[in-house]
């Protein structure tokens, strides 16, 4: 598994040449990139603490710098304890455990937030900081439902995620009517639509939607048993003792923060149902579990404020194609070509909307402000403006190449 | 090794040479006339049955020893490199892993390359395809090249020239579904599946318009609630319930029948989709791991065989249908044959669909037999796992007794070449994995070896008889598919790179050279100007061994990844 699609690959010891050859480079760019080198050269006392997340993966993680997300939040709140900075490395976290193989365990990153803290979770390859917090499935519904244990589910319609414990759990209830949902987002979706009574779904999604989409409509009981809840840490490489013994140690300080993290985005972690053995639970839970979970989540939400989303800077702004063609001529074009003309395709600009479709414009944000320096693209964020930028993506957008497709 | 006495060849009839002959008209026409010159190499599995059994002799038993390499070609791509190259006249032309990340048409005698084809792949496919990011050709009809991509595409070229003419959308691989094995043409239809079947997709094939790639018909290989069959599935899981039709289809002229195999139903807990047990009754989750019979015209199915009911081992039944004719008690009979993953060799009368017979061709321990009369495996109630229901020693593991790599079958020896594999397994609903944000329960299944000292092994299968003829023992499992000729000689590559022209009588090894790399895919054979060709890609694959723990290990530790063609003949 030596090759993986990490985006930013950096070189921690440049041999000589690649040095010289970075030298040379740097010179034969515009003096502007002088600027961010010698910025950057300045506090090189200590390397930043390099996380891999998920780029499109909210609550958790996004690259979005006005929703960076809880896990990205933590490491920002930890790297800053330990007199770091934070970088970077996107991977998409499809496939669980091969995400671990081909980014943390293949040294892309010095850490992973929000891992299950389980012994065997990846045998000895994988070992963990103090947990952090719990997380599992939970209960979404309307307010005035009971929601205490399993029988409370009895005659309704009740959204399962595909391949899941709660999946498993109501498999044998033939009088509980199973509606399959394939992630969290579709589970809120069949609840909202009146096609499920109740979703029991991961609580994290659930609760950052209700949250962010759903105007706290719902009530969200997280629940506990065999496969429902976990105890959630920071991963590190077998190696990186030193590192996560020095993360444990800033930990105790920073869990006001982290709870505060929690509540920001929307994520119950707090007192569950107990829900795993069913029918045992049903009868001592309830009464007592509804009022203590809907206090949780509702004193949770308070210190969220929804403007916090709002901070989306390219967001708004229309751009102007001309001044970013002026932009890019005079600068983008020493590599990338005079009005995007360029025979290399991996460099090709006209090829973004092909090549990211969707992601496109995600995809050049990240790519502008922090650069691919193992393939040479400087980062401009501290070059331009993101209004000059946006100049610029408009004016990209404009040459992009459409042929060829359905 | 062993050998054998040559008696029962004499029950084999030769009509399998000429089925692609069979019902020109109701084919396609051009690829008809491909697949009937002897000298070319038409479709991926060499014609509509996918025998790969071509009548070349010029490079026989006798004289196989003297071959020398004519020329090679980087494919600029490495790992999983699994195409079937195709020959149409003096036109090579081979797809390579990553996407394709290109498709190259070369001088077949000489390798001067015509025309390359990059197409522009997303740079996160990998992340989306579960089992790497593997190609296994490309397909031919009316001067275009038909391309199946890991980005869930599908595209037409100019044969000639390369050029685009078509690309069109067949699932959005961001649901964990990529293209990896190229389309079957019929008349005017392209017809492909899709991967995907462990993460919750619903399965089904597609048939595009030749000319343009306008979608003419969609089949779903799994009823949804109301359609008929759907009382195999509890409630509205087979809504999700896999059943992907990944690998390459079969199709019978006479008939105008296409067969295709499809996925494990998903998710693995059988309880959630059956009934978590083997009394199963009739929540067997149609069609799952089974064979179809689809006309091609609507894309309605015929009828079905299901391989493994109520899978709960991950036993696809994807595995190619090999079309042949075959003397079976005293009369010609058309049959297909599948060598399952869950360890039978299925023979069925493909007019009928009636299974003549069913028979373990590797070591197998889930099921006693395999009943052709109530169509369903006497099962070991200890060997299936469920919920609090652990199973220990399984025999196949999930990777089967054969996976993708192909088989072939050769008329004149009445034999099928299998490129089997001997390994076991535990399983357990148990393990906790990361997705996306969520934990959870996925399977555990730790692999072993399986009985014997051997992993994998290169089976010559008498399908009347249903005995093993010779075989010969590898001690890595995956080892490459097989070509047979009528030069009496079967070509297979292993893991460790070793490519070997073998006597198909007995199972001799003839002539081997190492290539430098792992052979997963099958070789092909072809004549240009008057000298035939063997022609092989190899580049081992890298993802599949990260299921198989130390086994896993030592295939990757049996050769580097690579990435290239190699061309042999006389010299």
């Amino acid at each position: 598994m030596s090759v993986s699609c990490i985006a930013r690959n950096e070189l921690r010891t440049p041999s000589r040449n690649t040095r010289l050859e970075h030298a040379i480079r740097t010179v034969l760019l515009s003096a502007l990139l002088m600027v961010p080198a010698l910025a950057a050269g300045a506090d090189e006392t200590k390397p930043p603490l390099r996380l891999c997340a998920d780029p499109t993966n909210l609550p958790f993680s996004s690259d979005d710098p006005g929703k960076p997300g809880l896990y990205l939040e933590i490491g920002q709140a930890v790297a800053q304890k330990l007199g770091r900075t934070v970088s970077t490395n996107w991977y998409k976290s499809y496939f669980g455990k091969r995400t671990v193989r081909e980014t943390l365990l293949s040294k892309q990153c010095d850490a992973m937030i929000g891992l299950p803290l389980i012994d065997d979770f990846m045998g000895a390859a994988v070992i963990f900081s103090k947990p952090i917090a719990h997380e599992g499935y939970a209960l979404v519904g309307g307010k005035d439902r009971k929601l205490a244990g399993i029988d409370d589910l009895r005659g309704l319609r009740v959204a399962v995620q595909y391949q899941s414990t709660p999946q498993n759990l109501l498999a044998l209830r033939d009088d509980i009517r199973k509606v399959t949902v394939l992630s969290p987002e579709e589970g809120m979706t069949a609840l909202e639509q009146g096609k499920v009574d109740i979703a029991f779904i991961w609580a994290p999604v659930a609760g950052w939607l209700n949250k962010t989409s759903y105007g706290d409509k719902y009530q969200i009981v997280p629940t506990e048993g065999d496969g429902l809840l976990w105890a959630t840490a920071i991963g590190f490489a077998k190696a990186s003792g030193a590192l996560r013994d020095e993360v444990d140690g800033v930990l105790p300080s920073l869990q006001p923060e982290i709870s505060a993290l929690f509540a920001k985005y929307g994520v119950p972690n707090g007192a569950p149902v107990k829900f795993g053995e069913a029918d045992r639970a049903t009868t001592s839970s309830v009464g007592a579990s509804e009022p203590v979970t809907v206090g949780q989540v509702a004193a949770a939400e308070k210190p969220v404020q929804t403007a916090a989303t709002a901070g989306d800077a390219k967001g708004d702004a229309k751009g102007d194609a001309t001044a970013g063609r002026e932009v890019f001529n005079g600068t983008c074009a020493h590599c990338h070509g005079p009005d995007a003309v360029q025979a290399e395709r991996k460099i090709d600009l006209r090829l973004l909307k092909k090549r990211y479709a969707d992601d496109m414009e995600s995809t050049f944000w990240k790519t502008v402000h922090d650069g691919r320096p193992a393939k040479g693209m400087p980062a401009w964020k501290d070059v331009f403006n993101d209004d000059e930028l946006r100049n610029v993506y408009v004016y990209l957008q404009s040459v992009q190449d459409t042929g060829g497709s359905n | 090794m062993k050998l054998r006495s040559g008696i029962f060849f004499a029950g084999v009839s030769l009509v399998a040479m000429v089925l692609a002959g069979i019902g020109a008209s109701k084919a396609n026409d051009s690829v008809v006339k491909a697949a009937s010159d002897p000298n070319g190499w038409a479709i991926a599995g060499h014609d509509y049955g996918n025998t790969r059994f071509s009548p070349l002799k010029q490079i026989n038993s006798e004289n196989a020893g003297k071959l020398q390499l004519v020329y090679s070609l980087s494919l600029a791509s490495l790992r999983s490199n699994e195409s079937s190259p195709l020959v149409i006249g003096k036109t090579l032309f081979v797809s390579t892993s990553w996407g394709p990340k290109y498709v190259y048409a070369i001088d077949a005698a000489t390798g001067a390359r015509k025309w390359t084809w990059q197409p522009d792949i997303p740079d996160d496919v990998l992340q989306y395809a579960c089992c790497d990011v593997n190609n296994r050709g490309v397909s031919y009809a009316d001067g275009k090249i038909f391309v199946g991509r890991l980005d869930g595409k599908l595209t037409a070229l100019d044969a000639e020239s390369g050029k685009e003419l078509w690309t069109s959308t067949v699932v959005d691989y961001k649901q964990g579904s990529v293209i990896t094995s190229p389309p079957l043409i019929v008349r005017d239809k392209v017809i492909t599946g899709f991967g995907g079947g462990e993460y919750g997709v619903r399965g089904s094939l597609q048939a595009f318009s030749l000319k343009d790639g306008k979608l003419l018909w969609q089949t779903f290989t799994v009823p949804a609630p109301g359609e008929p069959g759907s009382d195999t599935w509890k409630g509205d899981t087979g809504l999700h319930g896999g059943g992907a039709a990944w690998l390459v289809g079969s199709y019978d002229a006479k008939t105008d029948t296409v067969y295709w195999g499809t996925s494990n139903p998903g998710p693995w807990n059988t309880a959630v989709r059956s009934t978590g047990d083997g009394n199963f009754g009739k929540l067997t989750n149609l069609y799952t791991a089974s064979t179809l019979a689809i006309d091609p015209n609507t894309g309605k199915i015929k009828w079905h065989i299901q391989g493994t009911p109520a899978d709960a081992w991950d036993y696809d039944g994807v595995n190619e249908l090999l079309l042949a004719d075959l003397k079976i008690k005293g009369a010609e009979t058309p049959v297909l044959m599948k060598a399952d993953r869950n360890g039978f060799f299925f023979v069925a009368n493909r007019e009928t669909g009636k299974v003549i017979s069913a028979e373990k061709y590797v070591f197998a321990n889930w099921a006693k037999k395999w009943d052709v009369n109530t169509m369903r495996a006497e099962e070991d109630p200890d060997k299936r796992p469920g919920p609090g229901h652990p199973a220990k020693d399984i025999c196949p593991n999930l990777i089967g007794g054969k996976n993708w790599q192909p088989m072939s079958f050769n008329p004149q020896t009445g034999l099928v070449y299998i490129p089997s594999n001997n390994v076991c397994m535990d399983w357990s609903v148990s393990d906790v994995n990361y997705k996306r944000g969520v934990f959870y329960l996925g399977a555990e299944f730790p692999t072993k070896p399986g009985p014997g000292g051997f992993l994998g092994e290169l089976v010559a299968w008498d399908p009347i008889a249903n005995k093993k003829v010779w075989s010969i023992k590898e001690d890595l499992p995956f080892n490459g598919g097989t070509l047979t000729t009528g030069g009496n000689l079967v070509f297979s590559g292993n893991l460790h790179g070793d490519f070997r022209a073998i006597d198909a009588k007995n199972g001799k090894v003839l002539w081997s050279k190492n290539l430098g790399s792992g052979i997963g895919a099958g070789p092909v054979t072809y004549s240009v100007d008057g000298k035939q060709y063997v022609a092989i890609v190899v580049g081992r694959t890298a993802a599949l061994p990260a299921f198989l723990g130390d086994i896993g290990k030592k295939m990757v530790a049996a050769a580097p990844e690579g990435g290239s063609l190699f061309v042999f003949a006389l010299q």
